[in-house]
């Protein structure tokens, strides 16, 4: 494999990395000040300084893995227009997360000087043993989940390029982890921004390579609808059941308003004129990627004709056919999006990782004994955090053993269990306590990876719904069982009329 | 603003917010198995699959303008605590 690959692929995603990488070394520079002055708020949270364009394209880029884009559109080449209908609820998705928490959670962060979700939980449950359980649940689930983000971008590299898959993680993934380690949340947000805009423009590169490839739309359309007929129904002639509309509604519709790599960048904006604009700008972006992946994916159906084991499953389908369509010479710009899809949503979560270790594990154990780590140190040890995550996760994904896959598979909806409830919860009902919290994080969390696990079902529904409403049965019983919070947090949190 | 009228007005933004996830979910119901049945196409394709795409894209960004303009409001998120020294 390794000599046949194909050189042309190559060079784009070089110089997309190089980019990338300049643009981490750039903000560090821009950033020196800040980072002198106050490096914890500038390395992890940009020091509240995102705009609106920016604050909308690193949510979405975050939010869109490379699932969206392999796997979904491979999904929606064998069912159809139903699966378009399914990923389509994605678009409540930033206006929600943003419109419900974003307000709340900047003002929140600024009277407590907080970088994270978790210093936020902290505050108002007073409990460090949730904090630490919060820190825990984070690290676990967003290693397994950047794993997979690697394996998936380097395995699409590995397809379409022709090079190994070694050499593909090599090329983006020393690169994500090092301009994320250099340049810290606003180096996360500028790269996300362009890693957005190069998904965007590798949707209508592909689509316009998929479409000339079939002899055009009517051509493709015409062909899909003597073979298919069924890729024009909403059930997809039996493939698609109504149970998992209603699944995906949950589980990457309302319930990723708690994941709190997209709560956090409630912390990072400037004003709330740039949080109005994200919301419209995030939910345009998000549902033009949406619908234009999968739409590209049906599409395909009428170049790829024959049957899916042929290609070997549905994460094939997407390589294939930027393989079959796309001229030799711009395979590597139409691999750009995906891979930009894969370190995008990386690059989020290590530095929340990196923040959970620093800012709400060892930060606060060194206040809690009184010290005050200079900034020196905190910045060696800061950065020191990220690389380190970056590289075992880097290393985990050369052979993925297969602990990784199940954690994964837990991963999503296990940060929508344990965070959902708590946050919706905590931040707007002045009754919720700290019982309440640990055991709806921790029970529900438990329940949701057991009943998963041993593939317990009910209804035949995914076990997001058993996962989210024993957690909420478990916040309620918690509540009333324990005591309220202290009048003194209550009232920072829930300010009466008279102060 | 008082920290009171902050509170008061973020409650209201974010009951909005879930009121207009309902409407959305309505219309997604509405606009793709409600409209199965209808024998109407537009560029060959069926009419529920595309008020079912594009239909409910559209519709969820008319809504969040529809929240912006009428219910969410700007406030200045430093209160007058402004100049704490951060370290």
């Amino acid at each position: 494999m390794n000599n046949g690959g194909n050189l042309a692929a190559l060079l784009p995603l070089v110089i997309f990395m190089a980019v990338m990488l300049g643009i981490g070394f750039y903000v560090r520079q821009m950033q020196a000040r800040g980072f002198a002055k106050n490096f914890v708020q500038q390395y992890f949270i940009g020091n509240h300084d995102l705009g609106g364009f920016v604050l909308a394209m690193t949510t979405v880029a975050t939010y869109s893995s490379v699932s969206s884009f392999v796997g979904g559109p491979g999904m929606a080449w064998q069912i159809g227009f139903g699966w378009i209908y399914m990923a389509v609820v994605q678009v409540t998705a930033i206006f929600l997360v943003l419109g419900i928490f974003g307000k709340r959670v900047a003002l929140l962060s600024r009277k407590f000087d907080a970088v994270t979700v978790v210093d936020i939980i902290r505050e108002r449950f007073q409990s460090d043993g949730l904090a630490s359980l919060a820190a825990f649940i984070i690290v676990l689930f967003f290693c397994a989940t950047m794993t997979a983000q690697f394996v998936g971008g380097a395995k699409l590299f590995a397809a379409v390029t022709g090079y190994s898959y070694e050499m593909g993680l090599l090329l983006f993934g020393l690169a994500v982890v090092v301009y994320t380690t250099v340049g810290g949340f606003r180096a996360v947000a500028l790269t996300d921004t362009c890693c957005a805009l190069l998904m965007m423009v590798g949707i209508v590169l592909l689509l316009y390579y998929v479409l000339s490839a079939g002899g055009g739309y009517s051509n493709l359309m015409a062909n899909l609808h003597a073979n298919h007929p069924e890729m024009f129904e909403p059930l997809s002639g039996g493939h698609m059941p109504v149970g998992l509309y209603l699944t995906q509604w949950i589980l990457v519709g309302i319930c990723t308003i708690a994941l709190p790599q997209s709560v956090v960048r409630g912390i990072s904006y400037k004003d709330t004129a740039s949080l109005h604009r994200a919301m419209l700008i995030g939910t345009v972006v998000v549902g033009f990627m949406n619908i234009g992946i999968n739409f590209t994916g049906i599409l395909a159906h009428g170049v790829l004709t024959g049957d899916l084991a042929s290609y070997g499953g549905v994460d094939n389908i997407i390589p294939r056919t930027i393989v079959t369509v796309m001229p030799q010479s711009l395979v590597g710009l139409a691999i750009i999006g995906p891979l930009a899809a894969s370190i995008s949503t990386i690059s989020g979560l290590l530095i929340v990782a990196s923040s959970a270790i620093i800012k709400d594990v060892y930060l606060h154990n060194q206040h809690k004994e009184g010290k005050e780590p200079g900034t020196k140190q905190l910045r060696l040890l800061s950065m020191l955090a990220t690389a380190v995550i970056g590289v075992v996760v880097f290393v985990i994904a050369l052979t993925p053993p297969n602990l990784i896959w199940i954690i994964n598979m837990f991963a999503f909806g296990g940060l929508e269990t344990a965070f959902f409830w708590m946050l919706l919860l905590g931040l707007f009902w002045r009754r919720a306590n700290k019982l309440g919290a640990i055991l709806s994080m921790g029970g529900g969390t438990v329940v949701y990876c057991l009943t998963q696990g041993m593939g317990v079902k009910v209804l035949g529904l995914h076990q997001i719904t058993i996962g989210i409403t024993a957690s909420l049965l478990f916040f309620l019983l918690g509540t009333y069982l324990g005591k309220p919070q202290d009048e003194r947090v209550l009232a920072e949190f829930f300010p009466t009329r008279r102060q | 603003m008082t920290d009171w009228e902050k509170y008061q007005q973020i409650r209201r933004e974010a009951a909005f917010t879930g009121l207009a996830l309902l409407v959305l979910i309505l219309f997604w119901c509405w606009a793709g198995f409600g409209l199965e049945g209808v024998e109407m196409e537009i560029f060959g394709l069926p009419l529920w699959a595309v008020t079912s795409s594009i239909g409910v894209w559209i519709f969820a960004i008319v809504l969040v303008k529809i929240l912006l303009k009428f219910v969410f409001r700007d406030m200045p998120l430093n209160d007058e605590k402004e100049g704490v020294s951060h370290e």
